[in-house]
């Protein structure tokens, strides 16, 4: 199960080093004009029970995530077809637990009617969702979840196995793929330790295991949530393979590392480039064609889901049509996508 | 000496995979240095001073969300490109200028010492940068990457300016006034004020210059990737003082060769490249790194008479 | 000395650092063509003094007086623009840097033309001209691109000397010139002492070795405890009567 989602920022390095300096960050930022999900957040406030109004307080991993980010505008679309309030709130940039538990238990202070959250950690969360239940206040999880999903309601993800497994159909196609040749492909990871990375690889793994033997995966790299290190390790690949069929590039710093190698050598449409995460530059990327294609997920589904769910429990107080976890599929998405199926997917931006 | 482990290390590489020797790799390796360089030019003055400048690679990541969204501004005016990339070019160096004053500010009137001063840049410049671009790349400008293929031989445009600046730094810190002023700092302070030297200005100049140059660094990435990421230089303020170590500099201060760093620089560079070429797990890259930092500081103790 | 002018003087100076007052109410009156002895216990003052003198501290209270104009400085820089040179314990010299630099620093000879406005320096000039003057001032020392960490202590000590003296032009600050040096040494700086005296330069000379401040120095003010306790010509003093003022075990003037 995926922990740690794809997006540069949240990978474990990335945090790690942000997170030092998070209070200076938290300062600075604060003082600065920002047009992001973190400035609306904070002008909401949990409005008093008694206009008997649901309050639904939404805890994601870090507001400055684009994954969480098209969350959010998911979420409080269907807060606002529904009627009901959203406090959305989570640390700015620091995907970690330390940051977390405290939001979230200042959060619950403020007794919500619903609960959502989306767990750094699957241990370190379980006490603040075990409080929760125990005042009566139904938790959900999205995108991560905590150990014991017993008493939880509603667990929403993407699957990044099936992600992966697509996204080799994806680049077999972009190959045109023919039994009995050999197709040179690499894979640009962020890291060894990112779990949705892994997840995606061995989904890209297993289907080419089972459906394209001619497909060899010559090399596997690390950009450490560089894009200018994947931009390098795709230079790399350039020289030593000259051959080199494709690039499955796993996350978005890869994704962006690799369209600029991709372009600078003129290999637009002659290396199927296969990226991760329909950001809106990627999506721009794709209409030109630098990449074959693209896997998105449905955070603002996923999102949309959530608030859905809960409500419905909130004023039904009933299970029925609500599945206790579910998981979507990630969506491939080509240069020949429909207008509006790229539109529809695109992570939308505050 | 760092001539010689450069050498070996080319060596064993083409051994392995002889297309390291080719004018493509050489390409490649000279993007990656001129990404990392001027880091390791600004992070040698400061060195040289006593300093230390932990915030270069965060300045890097900030100053270039921030010019791409200038660039990005001029772009969507259809305005000309050389306007876009000389407006680029001054933005980014604004920003790292305004970080490096803030650093010298917190140094020399905040009174916090230059590991803590910029270690809160780094945190700040960083995190600014993600809530800034809300964590994806800034902007989209094929051209910009356009400009950053090899045209003469293995160099870019920009590459040459790069080498060109590296030179006005080499030049600097080792024949002028300045330099000998940057190296009387670090080498000892008192002995600076009494001979008379205005040591605060001084130290404002040096991490001026060290945010400049990360500004510029910043414009170079952005170049390359054709848009502004923000986690562009996240990390590199490690690999550029490791550039700067390895190439001899002593972090007590007072010692620093600019000759040093740019061997250190292309070590690097060789390393992480010529692991992937042949095809090594990257995950030694960092393990590599580390072994040469202490492979460079046990010879820099070891060297007689260079200690305070 | 009584004749002559007064060079340099400090009237009435304090200066504390935190609740340490390190200097109370203090008056010098330097002479040219003096040579004034500093003395006193360790902790009496004597490097904050020259500190206050060199431009380093700004005192809290009092004036200085650099031939007969109140001066402020703002830095050392204003000091030694105004020709007052200073030999400051164990710290004055850059280890890192060669000898010529560390004698030129701050003085920095540039080449001729547009280089020189470019700020590029005459390293060889430099280099050359400091052993020279190192030499004048009677500081012999070998191999000018030798950096100072390379050299001995007495050595060091050396340059150090040789560059205050050979750049001084009015007032010669001197904390412990004869430290790290040996016997025959010492006699050399004491030699390089009274020749730049008798170049009419005014030389405040602070020193633990209280022979050397009896043999060459014409007066002697005594410091403690922050405090001037005697000021007065060094035919008043002998060695025991010296001694005994500064640890405050003589209170009575002879």
């Amino acid at each position: 199960m995926k922990q740690v989602h794809s997006a540069g920022l949240r990978s474990s390095r990335a945090s790690r080093r942000v997170g030092a300096m998070a209070a200076t960050a938290l300062a600075l930022a604060s003082i600065f004009p920002v047009a992001s999900a973190s400035a609306q957040a904070g002008a909401s406030n949990l409005k008093p029970a008694a206009t008997h109004k649901l309050v639904i307080a939404y805890n994601m991993g870090a507001e400055a995530d684009p994954f969480f980010i098209a969350m959010y505008i998911g979420a409080k679309a269907e807060a606002n077809k529904l009627g009901v309030t959203l406090v959305w709130q989570g640390d700015p940039s620091v995907y970690s637990p330390s940051t977390q538990i405290p939001i979230a238990e200042e959060l619950l202070a403020e007794h919500p009617d619903g609960f959502v959250i989306s767990p750094t950690d699957p241990k370190a969360l379980q006490p603040v969702v075990n409080q929760a239940i125990a005042e009566g206040i139904p938790v959900a999880n999205v995108d991560t979840h905590v150990q014991d999903l017993s008493k939880v309601l509603t667990f929403i993800t993407g699957n990044n196995q099936q992600g992966g497994a697509v996204a080799a159909d994806a680049m077999a196609k972009a190959m045109h793929y023919a039994p009995g040749h050999t197709y040179e492909v690499t894979v640009g990871m962020s890291s060894p330790t990112t779990t949705t990375n892994t997840a995606r690889l061995a989904g890209f793994k297993a289907e080419i295991a089972k459906k394209y033997p001619g497909i060899k995966i010559v090399s596997e790299a690390y950009s450490e949530s560089q894009p200018a290190v994947a931009n390098t390790n795709v230079n790399n690949w350039l020289t030593k393979y000259p051959n080199l069929k494709g690039i499955f590039a796993i996350d978005g710093t890869n994704a962006a590392g690799a369209a600029a190698a991709i372009q600078a050598h003129g290999l637009v449409g002659k290396v199927a480039l296969v990226g991760y995460d329909a950001y809106a530059n990627n999506v721009q990327l794709l209409k030109q064609g630098v990449f074959a294609a693209l896997i998105a997920q449905q955070p603002a589904l996923e999102g949309q889901l959530e608030i859905q769910y809960m409500v419905k429990f909130l004023r039904t107080h009933s299970r029925a049509g609500i599945p206790h976890e579910l998981t979507l599929p990630n969506i491939v998405l080509t240069p020949h996508s429909p207008a509006a199926v790229l539109a529809k997917y695109t992570y939308p931006t505050a | 000496m760092l001539l010689v482990a450069l050498g070996a290390l080319v060596a064993y590489f083409a051994a392995r995979a002889p297309v390291f020797l080719s004018s493509q790799e050489l390409a490649n390796i000279l993007a990656d240095f001129c990404s990392l360089i001027l880091l390791g030019v600004g992070e040698t003055f400061v060195i040289a001073s006593g300093g230390i400048d932990l915030s270069v690679g965060s300045a890097t990541s900030f100053s270039g969300v921030i010019g791409a969204f200038a660039m990005k501004a001029l772009l969507d005016g259809h305005q000309n490109e050389a306007v876009v990339l000389a407006v680029g070019v001054a933005v980014c160096a604004g920003v790292g200028l305004g970080i490096g004053l803030v650093n010298a500010a917190l140094i020399n009137w905040a009174r916090l010492v230059p590991f803590v001063a910029t270690l809160a840049m780094l945190g700040a410049a960083a995190g600014m940068a993600i809530v800034l671009s809300n964590g994806e790349p800034v902007g989209l400008d094929p051209r910009a990457i356009s400009y950053t293929t090899a045209k003469l031989g293995p160099f870019s445009y920009p590459s040459l300016v790069v080498i060109a600046v590296v030179a006005v730094a080499w030049l600097t810190l080792h024949f002028t006034r300045y330099g000998r002023y940057t190296f009387a700092i670090g080498s000892n302070e008192f002995a600076a004020r009494a001979a008379g030297i205005n040591v605060r200005r001084h130290v404002v100049s040096v991490y001026a210059l060290s945010g400049v140059l990360a500004g510029l660094t910043g414009m170079f990435v952005y170049m390359r990737l054709g848009s502004g990421a923000p986690t562009a230089g996240l990390n590199d303020e490690l690999q550029a003082i490791a550039a700067v170590v390895i190439g001899g500099a002593s972090l007590y201060g007072g010692v620093a060769r600019m000759s040093g760093t740019v061997l250190g620089t292309l070590i690097i560079n060789t390393v992480t490249s010529g692991l992937i070429i042949s095809n090594i797990q990257a995950n030694w890259d960092q393990v590599a790194v580390a072994l040469l930092i202490g492979l460079a500081a046990t010879m820099q103790a070891l060297r007689p008479g260079r200690r305070r | 000395m009584a004749g002559q002018a007064v060079l340099y003087e400090a009237v009435n100076v304090s200066k504390s650092y935190g609740s340490v007052e390190a200097l109370i109410d203090v008056n010098v009156q330097l002479h040219a063509g003096e040579v004034l002895g500093l003395v006193g216990d360790n902790g009496a003052g004597k490097s904050t003094l020259v500190k206050v003198l060199s431009g380093v501290h700004p005192p809290d209270s009092g004036k200085l007086f650099l031939e007969g104009r109140e001066r402020r400085w703002s830095s050392p820089h204003d000091a030694l623009a105004e020709g007052i040179e200073t030999l400051y314990q164990d710290t004055g010299l850059a280890p890192h840097l060669t000898i010529g630099a560390n004698v030129f620093l701050g003085r920095e000879l540039l080449r001729p033309g547009l280089l020189g406005r470019l700020g590029f320096m005459a390293q060889r000039e430099m280099e050359r001209a400091a052993l020279h003057e190192l030499a004048q001032v009677g500081v012999e020392v070998k191999g000018s691109r030798k950096t100072v960490s390379d050299l001995s202590g007495g050595q060091r000590q050396a340059v150090a000397i040789g560059r205050a003296v050979a750049w001084a032009r009015k007032v010669l600050l001197l904390d412990e010139p004869t430290n790290h040096l040996g016997a025959r040494q010492a006699l050399e700086v004491l030699n390089v002492i009274r020749a730049a005296r008798d170049r009419g330069l005014g030389v405040i000379f602070i020193s633990h070795t209280l022979p050397h401040v009896l043999q060459i120095c014409d007066r002697i003010v005594v410091l403690r405890l922050g405090r001037v306790v005697r000021d007065a010509s060094t035919s008043e003093f002998d060695a025991e009567s010296l001694l005994g003022t500064i640890t405050g075990l003589l209170e009575k003037s002879p």
